[in-house]
Parts: C-alpha cells; sequence; structure tokens
C-alpha cells in the first residue's frame, strides 16, 4: 500500500518535472534572440540582447529615449523612427501614432521588441542625455510646500545644460511604494555648475515622487536622474524679455538668470510671479539681488489673493493687467512662459493682444 | 460508444453543449461576454486550447495514467497537462505573432482555469472515447462555448439595463438569460443524445 | 487590479481600503447613480464644465453660475489609466465649493476618465474618492 502511493506519487512527480522542464527549455528557446545588432543614425552600430524591448535595449547602452510612463506604452515619448527591423506595428502602439507618423515609419520604441537586425533614427541631442548619480547636498524649505534640493554629482561627474531644461528623477522604492518612477523637474541652477544641479520640487496631493522627496530624502542619500531634456531655454538675441512662471515654476528661471549674470545681460527684462498670498513667496531677496546685477531687470510679484494679516503693498490682483508697462516695443519682446497650461493660455492671449508675435513666446507647459 | 466523431463534433455544439447543458465555464463567460470583440477572442482561443488539450490528455490517460495504474490522478496531471499546455502557447504565440498576443494575450492564463477545459478532459475519460472522438468533442465543446458567449455578449449589447430590477442587474440577469438559452437548446436535443 | 495599488500610479492607489472587489465597487456606484437618476456622461460633462471654466484662472477660485466656487490648479506630468489601456491624463486638480449647501469636492482630470469611460469613481477610503451621492449633491 505505502509502496503503491509511493510509486504513484514518484510518477506524478515525474510527470510534472517533465512538462516543468519542457517549458524552461521551451522558454529559453522562445525567447532567446541571440545578440542583436541596433544601427543608429547610419552611423553608429550597437550589439544588445535580444528580446528586449527598444527602449530597455538602448537604456542599457546608456541611450535614453525620453520616458515618461516608464515603457508602459501611454505617453508616446519615447517615439522613434525605425527604418528596418521593427516588425509589424502592435496594437499597443496605434493609438499612439498619428497616420504620418506611421507613413514615416515612427514606432513606440517601448513596444518593438528587437528581435532581428534593425536600424533606427534618433535625434543628435539624445546622446548627451545621460543618467546621473548625485548625493543630495542640501534642502532648503523655501515655502510651506516647496523644497529646494541641490544635488552633487558622484565620481566627479559633470553635465552639460541649457538653463531651461529639465531632468527626470528617479525615485527609490519607500513605504507603500514598491516600484520606481520617474518625473520630471526643471533645473533651477544655472548651467555654469557643472558638477551639481538645484531642483525646485512642490509637494502634490497624492504624488509619488514629490512625497518621497519631501518627506523621505534627507542630506546626504544618493540618488539618480537622467537628462536633460526639453527644448525650452533662454535665446540669444538683444530682444526685451518678459518672464511668467509662479510656483515651482520659477526653476528654469532662475537658471536662466543665474545663467545671464555669468554671461552678462543689459537687455531689458521683467520677471511677473504670481502668487495666491505671501506666504508663496520665495526667493524673493535672490530676485531683489538680480535687480541690483543687471542694469534693466524688474521682479514683480504679483498677490491675487493676500490674507487679511498679509502685509502687501505690491501689486495685487493678476499678472496680466500689468503686463502693457513692460513693453516698449512689442515686436522686440520675447516671453518665456512656465506654468500650467491654463495660465500659458491665458497669458499667451494677453500678449497676443499687446502686440508680441507668437513665436516669440516660448513657454514649457506643465500638462 | 459508437457514434462518429463528426456527429460527435455537432453534438457538442447544440445538443450537449458544454455551457448551455452542462453550465460549465461560467465565470469567465459571465465577466467577459460584456464586450462582443473580446467574447470572440476569448472563444476562439478557449476553443483551440480545449481541441489541443482533449487530445493531448487523451494520449497522456492512455499512455501514462492507465500503463502505470494512477487513473485516479487524473484530476492533477490533466491540470497540471493543461496549465502547461497553455504556459506554452502564450510562448510560442508572443514569438511568432506578436499582435495576436497583445490582442488576445492576457485572456490565455485566464483559460487554464476555465472549467469547461478541465470537464472536457473529465468527459472524454468517463465516456471512454476514442482519439479522434476526443478531438471532435473538444473542438465541438469549444465552439459550443464561443456561440454561447457571443450569443450572450450580443445579448447583453441589446440589452437596456434601465429596466432590469436592481437586484437582478449584473450576473443576475445573465444567469436568467444563459437559462432561458439552455431552455431553447433543450429543442435541440431530440437529435442526437450523447449523454 | 494590479495598476490600482498603492505607489504604481498614484502614492496611495485608487482602491483605499476598500474591501470589495473592483467590479462590485463599480456595480455598487452604479446602483447609486441609477437611484439618482444621472448617467457617467452627465456627470462626467458637468464636472469638464467646471475644470474648463476654471481652466485659464491662474489657479484661484473664481465664481460660477452664481454659487460655484471653481478653482483648478495644474502640476507637470501625465499619469495613465489604472485599466491600462493607452492615453495619459494631465495632473489637474479642480476644487469645487457649492455655496448653496456648503459641500466642497475635489476631482483630478484622470478621475472624470475614469467616470465617464469605466464607471469608476474610486474605491472607499482612496485619496480621490468621489462618493456619488456628495458629488451629485455639489455639481448639480
Amino acid at each position: 500500500m505505502i509502496v503503491n502511493i509511493i510509486q504513484d506519487t514518484g510518477i506524478l512527480t515525474a510527470v510534472s518535472t517533465i512538462l516543468g522542464i519542457l517549458l524552461v527549455i521551451a522558454q529559453r528557446w522562445l525567447s532567446n534572440y541571440g545578440d542583436i545588432k541596433i544601427n543608429i543614425n547610419g552611423k553608429r552600430d550597437i550589439v544588445v540582447k535580444g528580446g528586449d524591448t527598444l527602449l530597455s535595449s538602448l537604456a542599457e547602452k546608456q541611450i535614453y529615449l525620453p520616458s515618461a510612463c516608464g515603457g508602459r506604452g501611454t505617453c508616446g515619448a519615447c517615439k522613434c523612427k525605425v527604418s528596418e527591423g521593427g516588425g509589424p506595428v502592435l496594437p499597443t502602439e496605434r493609438p499612439m501614432l498619428s497616420k504620418a507618423e506611421l507613413a514615416d515609419d515612427i514606432r513606440l520604441s517601448c513596444q518593438v521588441k528587437v528581435k532581428n537586425e534593425i536600424s533606427i533614427t534618433i535625434p543628435n541631442d539624445i546622446f548627451n542625455i545621460r543618467k546621473y548619480r548625485s548625493k543630495i547636498t542640501e534642502i532648503i524649505d523655501y515655502t510651506y510646500d516647496i523644497k529646494g534640493i541641490t544635488f552633487q554629482l558622484l565620481d566627479g561627474d559633470t553635465i552639460e545644460f541649457l538653463a531651461g531644461q529639465y531632468v527626470q528623477l528617479n525615485t527609490k522604492s519607500y513605504g507603500k511604494v514598491r516600484q520606481s518612477v520617474s518625473r520630471a523637474y526643471s533645473v533651477s541652477s544655472g548651467p555654469e555648475h557643472k558638477d551639481h544641479i538645484q531642483l525646485i520640487i512642490r509637494l502634490v496631493p497624492e504624488g509619488i515622487c514629490t512625497t518621497w522627496v519631501h518627506n523621505h530624502l534627507k542630506v546626504g542619500d544618493e540618488v539618480e536622474f537622467t537628462g536633460p531634456y526639453g527644448d525650452f531655454y533662454l535665446r540669444d538675441t538683444d530682444a526685451d524679455v518678459i518672464f511668467v512662471a509662479g510656483g515651482s515654476g520659477k526653476a528654469p528661471i532662475k537658471s536662466m538668470l543665474e545663467h545671464l549674470q555669468v554671461t552678462g545681460c543689459d537687455r531689458k527684462m521683467t520677471y511677473f510671479f504670481g502668487a495666491k498670498a505671501l506666504r508663496d513667496l520665495y526667493l524673493t531677496d535672490e530676485m531683489r539681488a538680480f535687480e541690483k546685477v543687471f542694469p534693466n531687470f524688474k521682479y514683480e510679484p504679483v498677490l491675487s489673493h493676500p490674507e487679511p494679516d498679509d502685509v502687501w503693498d505690491g501689486k495685487k490682483g493678476f499678472i496680466m493687467p500689468y503686463f502693457k508697462d513692460a513693453i516698449r516695443d512689442a515686436n522686440n519682446t520675447e516671453a518665456y512662459l512656465c506654468g500650467s497650461p491654463g495660465m500659458i493660455n491665458a497669458v499667451t492671449k494677453s500678449l497676443k493682444e499687446l502686440g508680441v508675435p507668437e513665436e516669440k513666446i516660448y513657454y514649457d507647459s506643465f500638462g | 460508444m459508437g457514434i462518429t466523431p463528426f456527429v460527435l463534433f455537432w453534438a457538442a455544439i447544440f445538443t450537449s453543449n458544454i455551457l448551455l447543458t452542462n453550465f460549465l465555464g461560467m465565470c469567465s463567460y459571465l465577466s467577459v461576454s460584456k464586450e462582443v470583440e473580446s467574447s470572440a477572442g476569448l472563444g476562439i482561443a478557449v476553443t483551440f486550447v480545449l481541441t489541443a488539450t482533449a487530445g493531448l490528455n487523451w494520449l497522456v490517460y492512455k499512455y501514462i495514467l492507465v500503463p502505470f495504474h494512477i487513473e485516479y490522478l487524473q484530476f492533477i496531471v490533466f491540470i497540471i497537462v493543461i496549465a502547461a499546455f497553455v504556459q506554452l502557447l502564450e510562448l510560442i504565440i508572443e514569438r511568432y505573432v506578436p499582435a495576436l498576443y497583445y490582442s488576445l494575450g492576457i485572456f490565455l492564463p485566464l483559460i487554464t482555469v476555465n472549467c469547461a477545459i478541465f470537464g472536457v478532459s473529465l468527459f472524454l475519460v468517463i465516456r471512454n472515447y476514442s482519439f479522434l472522438q476526443s478531438i471532435a468533442f473538444g473542438a465541438g465543446s469549444g465552439i459550443g462555448w464561443l456561440l454561447a458567449i457571443l450569443m450572450l455578449a450580443g445579448i447583453r449589447n441589446r440589452l437596456k439595463e434601465k429596466l432590469v430590477p436592481a437586484g437582478l442587474r449584473g450576473a443576475g440577469i445573465s444567469l436568467v438569460i444563459t437559462g432561458i438559452m439552455a431552455l431553447a437548446f433543450i429543442g435541440f436535443s431530440g437529435i442526437q443524445a450523447v449523454q | 487590479m494590479a495598476k490600482m495599488r498603492p505607489g504604481v500610479i498614484t502614492l496611495n492607489g485608487f482602491l483605499g481600503d476598500d474591501r470589495r472587489n473592483l467590479f462590485d465597487i463599480i456595480q455598487d456606484d452604479e446602483l447609486s447613480l441609477e437611484r439618482l437618476g444621472k448617467t457617467t456622461k452627465e456627470i462626467a460633462d458637468r464636472m469638464n464644465y467646471f475644470s474648463k471654466a476654471s481652466w485659464e484662472s491662474f489657479g484661484e477660485e473664481i465664481m460660477v453660475d452664481e454659487h460655484y466656487l471653481v478653482s483648478t490648479d495644474v502640476v507637470r506630468g501625465k499619469l495613465p489609466c489604472p485599466f491600462g489601456h493607452p492615453g495619459i491624463y494631465r495632473k489637474a486638480i479642480t476644487t469645487l465649493t457649492n455655496t448653496k449647501n456648503n459641500i466642497s469636492i475635489r476631482w483630478t482630470s484622470l478621475n472624470i476618465h475614469l467616470i465617464e469611460a469605466h464607471g469608476f469613481f474610486e474605491g472607499k477610503g482612496s485619496t480621490f474618492r468621489l462618493d456619488p451621492h456628495t458629488l451629485c449633491e455639489a455639481i448639480f
């Protein structure tokens, strides 16, 4: 009886084991694509292990295509031109690609799997995007919900970027959060400092990254980020400038001003900082200091809803009525806006009505 | 049994429908029948798996379970075979037909726990089917299941949920509809009895 | 659903401390809607109406239709839908106070999509859960 049980159990185990082994072999064989060559821009060849997505294969070789959703196929930021070898367009890609893009062989690199030789074309400035390891050296509480964090690059690394660009910060798991996410923040320090960057980060309700930054990060912690990204930067002309940015949008403007402080600038510049109440103002002293550094720079904080006990005799209400006093020649005025799409819409409309040409209005839209 | 595989195939669809006569495979049937397209996708996948596992399990029964006298372990062994097959199928589809994998992919793991699949394997043992009869029975059952889920999806699509009493909405009314469909299918039973 | 858990898309996830199955949550809220006599489309359209009205107001409160105080704040970035289909939604948070009954309620662009496309009002205890009764009383 016992012998029977042992024998039968043995056969059952044998059957299961054989099936298990078959599956493992099948998995290895079917999922193994060997080494695959990727040709980039017709110039450079890299060799990667086949089977992964194009996005992650490139990232393995330190080529970082932008991605806001971490490769889930929902943001469309990782588009790139795949001239050969991409296979058929997948149903997960179609909703993100327009007819024109499909005709031009544009694909979602986070969905294309590298299974055979593939040729891609990517913009040259992608090569400037790198992953950086850094250590936090300073955390400043600017307001009740905004912190300024300084990240010192490790390994003697340096970063090249334009004032106005942003980086993607990678969070680490903490508390209930088991996965890493990546979120974009504009660099608030000037590009002349190549060994560190500062980010201005506002706490967002339910935000995975901002909660991590505000509640869990300490000086000395190591953080990873990739960058620089973005095409929001100061144009090198002699036109007058109007900056509009509130809240954490001050970051790219601060970066631009610090950069101009080094290069010198005698353009007429006005920075409108729209805020609700006194407690939302920060870095006011630094901005006032810029007024002394530049021959023609004015910092204009405007409070829309000062609290009853706020002591404020500066400008009140919305910022738009104050534009016309800052514009002397609308045709020779550039505007740099950083903030929510609604604010950018409203401000752009107002500036256009005052005669500022649309192509001279540059913006970094949050949404 | 002396029924030809060809007749068995048709019988499995109409007179002995795995879902409407035997009420097997109800869970995914009830939840996926909200949309016609996903129902069709799942139904086709189920048909394929049913046909293949009916054949596979017949072979396993005849050449492994019987010679070693472990027929009583058929419950465990059949499930293991079904799970392994579905897993293998997923790997193959992912490699060779990625577009199909993405549209069907999520349904494949769901199929492993579909009791209709397991039920068919058990039936072919109980009724002593031959290899060809098993394949025909598996294919017919799959198509019968596909038919049932498509019909329910179509009906649910047109059903104005507002007219259904609050307590019956969702699963309740679906089961009632399924019952009515089963009653209708009894009308076929005079054609050829297989159980 | 995996994407609804804390730390995947948002800090605390979409299910709060609700022990019910996702489908049950949606069905129960669907029943509430039937009793209230409103469809998900009507609710989503009304929420969009308020969000759009306060879109260009710089995060300031404006009075809409004489007794709704609305403001919309936008932060950088976009979120995918936890139901896993393509498409991303901006992080716009609209806060509305109905001055007639003093009910205050807050929603995001993703909430509007979840209600309109999936009939999902989030689980009980979730930070951005919208109870259908409270929501309808506030916005209608």
